[in-house]
């Protein structure tokens, strides 16, 4: 089996996992045996991929996705080098770095710790549990460190050439920690709902606080911005509020400023201390607590008492969307199949939170400063269009599943026309995803902006239905649920990046076509008619039929 | 002398729903054990509980002599399993994933190598050794996992339908194995739904239903009690069950759709 390097250089480290009760051994081939896997594509059961020795052809195709964090590695060394007051250019750099790592974490990996198929094969081994979560937690921290070198590598290089070599050790020093911080931190959270939580409710409640934390964390990253007071770009002042220690960046910035400008001031040297502390001392208690960790994984296995839920909402719009009986099996089919899939779930719901937070970040964003009368009375209410954020996961995961094998129905039954699988998956995850999450919103938005804006939310949700259809055609050719999740495909940035392309297109035909009198109407109708026509042609997939 | 596995008392909730009550047993060296119930009666639970992936139960399970609460985990190695329904990393060839499985059970990689190469060859299948599991058939899948289980030279084997998939002449070959073994002094605990099979493997046979043991002893015990000839009447009689005609006749009907 192929050796990796990285493992080669986790040998130096041996006896410091043997301290902590880690069978080293067996914890090095279970990564070795992890690696493989993720370079190894998961044959589809619709293609008959039975070639026997493609193994010449192990590839890990993470490192193309990555290039989209170099970029935005490259836009972050300004921040680095602009200046020398380090406490506010350094929170805002680990402000942005620790904002993609544990969005990423949340969405891209926590499927990886919370992984059931490891346990069945290998905790009937002899094998402990704290070994097998070591390796779950170092097969993360693989991924997670290069993601942070794309990230982080540009400023890194920079550093060094210009700021000296104290401040990169620093900051490589630091970048370590902050990743190994965020696994252990997301960690804990699922240790904390695992032990309180079970059954049915227990997975409810790991999606809901994937999208909290979600919320949170973004809110959380407008607010570093407005600890310091901007009087002019040289005298950037620090005013420190109490809620500035629960807000790691800073935390993480701090050294710099004590270190490199011998700023001695009480709560830098708090912040200093507690960016060292709190890191080491979770990670030494999510040691401790791995094997509690494994055990109580088992209960997502626990199966609740079967409630025959069957949404009354979801039923009348679904006979209202699908036109055609097989549509409808389709859509009702989906429906049942997203409401049951743990791993879709996990990858989906964090962007819900995106979407719900972002068209109150960027109304809020942009109406500081003014009176909220003024508020009420302009047009920010176009900001509703950042909801777009939640549909891209929904479709781009709508071909993935936990139980991809299921999908070799769709060989052997009698389906003529494969636009009908499509058609149905896309409108189920728009209507029982994405419609209920835009009726809370434009709810808050009526409540803020009054009943005039009626008319553009009605614009707004035929955009967003439109923008569904386009990034479908743009993604999505596989047969829903008929591919496995793999580790080394990321949702993330690049469909983001696309979706807000298309969302600038739809939000400025809007507006511009708003403008004119009964434009809103006009542009309704215009939507309507290319809804009819996108839904109609872009499903007409040449599919494997 | 010493029983290779002693259940005490054991308990096991799901929730509110007791789905163990009491089980009592003790298994002893060379003892084949057929261990038959009808779906979701706790078998695959209480075999889950003795490897280990279950926790948080009550009662005591001590397996080679070994309370297997005390959270040491050497007995694992001694112990070997075929599980009903296995996850297995079917990306990786059989040659990875056995070598694989035997280092985590501390052998050598040349070692686990060749008796997995060795093995595979006597079930007729070394011509995939080098093909990714997703790949088999799933007879071939079957024969993979149970050479996994084996790998190790275990004391104690669990099986849970482990003929599933198997073709005729590979079954007589691993019945006469598992009799050989037995003989050997391994102790096998087999699970399965095909009562001719555990009718003639088993020295000894335990009936589950609804969480307790219904009836436990050798074939001519069961038959005694029971007042039934096949071990396939057994199980109907003693788990209660005698109309199959009736459900049978209401099966083909409302697959016609008669009503």
């Amino acid at each position: 089996m192929k050796d990796y390097k990285v493992l080669k250089f986790l040998d130096r480290f041996k006896g410091l996992f043997k301290k902590f009760d880690i069978d080293y051994k067996a914890m090095r081939k279970i990564l070795q045996v992890k690696l493989l896997l993720d370079s190894r594509r998961v044959a589809t059961v619709l293609q008959n991929n039975n070639s026997k020795n493609d193994d010449k052809k192990d590839k890990n195709n993470f490192i193309s996705s990555l290039w989209i964090y170099l970029l935005l590695g490259l836009v972050m060394i300004p921040l680095v080098l602009i200046g020398e007051s380090y406490i506010f250019q350094m929170s805002i750099v680990f402000g942005i770095f620790m904002f993609f790592m544990i969005t990423s974490l949340i969405s891209d990996f926590s499927s990886v710790l919370l992984d059931l198929r490891d346990k069945e094969i290998l905790l009937s081994r002899p094998i402990n549990s704290r070994t097998l979560n070591m390796a779950k937690v170092l097969h993360i921290f693989f991924y997670v460190s290069m993601i942070s070198m794309a990230l982080m590598g540009p400023s890194l290089i920079a550093s060094l050439m210009k700021k000296g070599f104290l401040f990169f050790i620093l900051l490589l020093a630091e970048i370590i920690l902050v990743d190994l911080f965020l696994i252990v931190f997301t960690g804990l959270i699922y240790m904390l709902i695992l032990r309180f939580f079970d059954g049915e409710k227990l997975k409810d409640i790991i999606n809901y606080v994937q999208i909290g934390l979600t919320i949170i964390i973004s809110l959380g990253y407008q607010l570093i911005g407005r600890l310091f007071n901007f009087i002019d770009i040289d005298k950037i002042q620090f005013s420190g509020k109490w809620w500035s220690y629960i807000i790691p960046p800073i935390w993480f910035a701090a050294p710099f400023e004590l270190i490199l400008n011998n700023n001695r001031q009480i709560n830098i040297i708090a912040y200093s201390l507690m960016a060292l502390i709190i890191p080491i001392t979770s990670i030494i208690v999510y040691i401790k607590l791995m094997p509690e960790f494994e055990r109580n994984l088992q209960k997502l296995r626990n199966v609740g008492m079967a409630k025959k839920s069957r949404s009354k909402f979801s039923d009348i719009m679904g006979k209202i969307a699908c036109r055609t009986k097989e549509e409808r099996n389709f859509y009702r089919f989906s429906t049942n199949m997203i409401k049951n899939e743990r791993e879709f779930k996990l990858k989906v719901y964090p962007n819900i939170g995106f979407g719900f937070i972002f068209p109150f970040i960027m109304l809020f964003s942009l109406s500081v400063g003014s009176k909220f009368s003024e508020v009420r009375d302009s047009k920010l209410y176009y900001n509703i269009y950042f909801i777009l954020f939640a549909v891209t996961a929904m479709v781009q995961f709508l071909d993935r599943s936990g139980n991809y094998k299921g999908a070799w129905i769709y060989q052997t039954l009698p389906i003529d026309y494969p636009e009908y699988i499509y058609r149905g998956a896309v409108k189920a995850v728009f209507i029982n995803l994405f419609t209920p999450l835009y009726i809370l919103v434009s709810i808050i938005f009526l409540i803020i902006f009054r009943i005039r804006i009626i008319p553009h939310i009605i614009a707004a949700y035929l955009s967003m239905m439109l923008a569904t259809s386009i990034i479908f055609k743009i993604n999505n050719k596989d047969l829903p649920f008929s591919k496995a999740f793999s580790v080394t495909e990321k949702g993330g940035l690049l469909p983001a990046f696309l979706s807000l392309i298309i969302e600038g297109a739809l939000f400025a035909a809007h507006y511009f076509v708003a403008k004119a009198s009964y434009g809103v109407y006009i542009y309704i109708i215009m939507a309507l008619i290319a809804n009819a026509i996108t839904w109609k042609y872009f499903f007409r997939v040449q599919g494997n039929h | 002398m010493e029983p290779v596995i002693r259940i005490k008392n054991l308990r096991k909730f799901f929730g509110d729903k007791m789905v163990l009550k009491d089980i009592n047993l003790e298994v002893h060296k060379g003892e084949i054990i057929g261990y038959i119930g009808p779906n979701g009666a706790g078998k695959s639970t209480t075999v889950k509980i003795m490897l280990g992936l279950i926790g948080e139960y009550e009662g005591q399970v001590n397996i080679l002599g070994q309370d297997i609460s005390s959270g040491d985990i050497n007995y694992k190695s001694r112990i070997g399993y075929v599980p009903e329904i296995a996850e297995i990393y079917e990306n990786l060839t059989a040659r990875e994933y056995l070598t694989f499985i035997g280092e985590l059970y501390g052998m050598d990689y040349e070692v686990a190598d060749k008796k997995a190469e060795k093995l595979m060859e006597l079930f007729g299948i070394q011509n995939v050794y080098d093909a990714r599991i997703s790949s088999y058939s799933k007879g071939m899948k079957q024969k993979t996992l149970i050479i996994s289980a084996l790998i190790n030279d275990p004391d104690i084997l669990f099986l849970d339908e482990p003929l599933s998939g198997i073709d005729a002449n590979s079954v007589m070959v691993f019945k006469e194995v598992l009799a050989e073994l037995a003989r050997n002094g391994k102790t096998i605990f087999y699970s399965s739904h095909i009562m001719e099979v555990v009718e003639k493997l088993s020295s000894r046979i335990v009936l589950i239903n609804n969480g307790e043991i219904a009836a436990d002893g050798n074939i001519e015990e069961l038959r005694e009690k029971s007042l039934e000839g096949s071990l396939e009447e057994i199980f109907n009689n003693l788990t209660g069950f005698n109309d199959h005609q009736e459900i049978a006749k209401e099966i083909v009907a409302t697959i016609k759709g008669v009503e």
